[in-house]
């Protein structure tokens, strides 16, 4: 409507338009809303440091926090909580913060404190695009404030030990998943067929996850297994942020994507209990199957790869 | 707890049955105990009674050293020491004793997102009111904390709680928070639950769960509890159909038990004991 409004966040990678949480939620909450955000992203510039993200720069005021930008989205109309019912907007409160309690500390632990992850994936991502010195400095900053939350919050005793708090905060963070994936059953998005600021905040916390190339991820391969949640987010990846040049309305699309997502839904689940079956037997080809992105293909592979076993 | 102590423990509770001397414990009553804490302790009373246990509450002054945990309230149930309502819902379950199994795998869910919803918001709400809100602290907070001990000790022990507790808010990011935010955040989570709660008698319709004891200790420690200024308590009572859920939790499982442990707690504190 007015001047597209600013917003400034981490940039992008891995097929994802930022791979910060929060300011995923953010992008995702504004393409559901059609409302039109210029993306300022920060990378290479000393903002890093002193700059929360994500922010929305508007005239007269700076919005930091993906819930007061959303509440302020939806003062300006770009409202699509509008059809929900009362019992569901509670609903939606109380799943947040769930994913807040549960699963946030996992991420944080998965991204910024497990050894092996930090050193390959995110210190090398955030040091390359935050100019020198403070790529040194930047990642410690953030990892030890991430090691500092898990263990305020979570690390009381008698968990004397940074591997029980890990335990801990593991399971809590799969139980959560499962939680999740049970509530979003097979339906496209968690209330109906159109997408809630719920669906962006679990978007936001799931995507960096799913798409990620992590060594060691134990979350990610609990994920893997859910393959509602892993649909949910390639379905508003391919929906909602692969047509930004095009500019189309996601709505025609939406109604083959629903029906392939639940063809596809359904092959896989058969083939992922056939491969339990025949683990020792079977070689890798469905897996790699499997990964491929675009969804007419892997159809076609999964359709061809489940038709051999019958 | 780690894990594989868990599990142990559980199979170790579902060997007894639930013994006639199981105690809770929780800090004195009339003088030391805080807002969360009471709060969390009527919760545990309330689910303890919504299945029908028998309990003794015990009050002593240290009852946070002795906790394994650090927090109040903890039960000792023969030869265990429990505490916090997560763990404890879970003994009690490893005992066969459980106000959940009806659910169904969504309701599960709800109920546990609920759970931490009233644990994220009402819980931190209240912790920061206490401990952070300079006024409330020095007036209220830090006198009933140390009032057990002598100078200057009771200085020492309220300063390191008082840093503890900031430093825990400052990692979640509460710290930035004004004290109106905090008032705007609780009336949220009230509007969430009172929309939940409908018109029907407890959160899943006709049993009471173990959501229903913790809402239920939350709120009813907000009413009755007097602090500086009555801001939190006004925010609850725009709501109406939380304060008969209140009113109807402590008719049934409180009232016809012994008086003492809801009445004598209200009166130390406030004007008005009744909820209207």
């Amino acid at each position: 409507m007015a001047t597209p409004m600013e917003l400034s966040c981490w940039g992008g990678d891995w097929g994802l338009p930022s791979i910060h949480t929060e300011s995923l939620i953010v992008m995702a909450y504004a393409k559901f809303s059609g409302a039109e955000l210029k993306i300022q992203t920060i990378d290479w510039t000393w903002k890093t440091l002193t700059g929360t993200v994500p922010a929305l720069n508007l005239e007269d005021a700076i919005v930091t926090k993906p819930v007061h930008i959303v509440n302020y989205l939806r003062k300006q109309k770009y409202n699509v909580d509008y059809d929900l019912t009362a019992k569901q907007g509670a609903d939606t409160l109380a799943y947040i913060a769930l994913l807040e309690e549960k699963l946030h500390p996992a991420l944080l632990h998965t991204f910024w404190v497990d050894a092996e992850n930090y050193s390959n994936v995110t210190r090398p991502w955030f040091a390359s695009r935050t100019p020198f010195p403070l790529n040194f400095y930047l990642p410690c900053r953030q990892s030890s404030a991430a090691l500092n939350r898990i263990l305020l919050t979570k690390g009381e005793p008698p968990l004397h030990s940074i591997t029980e708090v890990e335990a801990k905060i593991y399971s809590d963070a799969k139980e959560c998943l499962n939680l999740l994936s049970h509530r979003l059953g097979t339906s496209q998005y968690f209330f109906g067929n159109k997408p809630t600021s719920l669906d962006a905040f679990v978007f936001g916390f799931l995507a960096p996850l799913h798409k990620a190339h992590l060594p060691s991820g134990q979350l990610q391969q609990h994920l893997k297994q859910l393959p509602s949640l892993a649909h949910f987010c390639d379905n508003i990846i391919s929906t909602y942020f692969i047509q930004n040049g095009l500019g189309s309305s996601p709505a025609g699309q939406d109604t083959v994507d629903a029906n392939l997502q639940k063809l596809t839904q359904l092959v896989n689940k058969e083939s992922n209990l056939i491969e339990k079956m025949d683990d020792n037997l079977r070689s890798s080809p469905q897996h790699r199957v499997r990964r491929s992105t675009n969804s007419n293909t892997s159809l076609v592979a999964e359709e061809s790869s489940s038709s051999t076993p019958a | 707890m780690s894990l594989a102590a868990e599990a142990f423990v559980s199979q170790i509770a579902a060997a007894e049955p639930w013994p006639e001397n199981a105690a809770l414990y929780q800090p004195l009553k009339d003088d030391q105990i805080l807002l969360s804490d009471h709060a969390s302790s009527l919760a545990v009373q309330a689910y303890l009674r919504m299945c029908n246990l028998p309990v003794q509450v015990a009050c002593r002054a240290n009852a946070e050293y002795m906790s394994p945990s650090g927090k109040v309230p903890f039960i000792h149930v023969g030869n265990q020491v429990v505490s916090e309502l997560g763990p404890i819902v879970q003994f009690i379950k490893a005992k066969g004793h459980s106000l959940s199994d009806g659910l169904g795998e969504v309701q599960k869910a709800e109920m546990k997102a609920y759970m931490e919803l009233v644990n994220n918001m009402l819980l931190t709400a209240e912790l920061y009111i206490q401990w952070c809100d300079e006024n409330t602290a020095k007036e209220i907070t830090r006198p009933r904390f140390s009032s057990p001990y002598t100078w200057p000790l009771n200085h020492v022990l309220a300063y390191q709680k008082q840093w503890e507790v900031r430093r825990k808010m400052k990692a979640i990011g509460w710290a930035g928070k004004t004290l109106d935010q905090v008032y705007e955040d609780v009336s949220q989570c009230c509007q969430a639950l009172s929309q939940r709660l409908g018109t029907q008698p407890y959160f899943f319709n006709k049993q009471p769960t173990e959501l229903d004891a913790l809402v239920f200790g939350h709120l009813f420690t907000i009413l009755t509890t007097q602090l500086t200024s009555d801001e939190l308590g006004e925010k609850v009572k725009n709501y109406s159909n939380l304060l008969s859920f209140c009113r109807r939790i402590e008719q049934n499982y409180f009232e016809d038990h012994d008086k003492d442990s809801i009445t004598s707690s209200t009166s130390r504190l406030s004007k008005g004991s009744s909820l209207m």
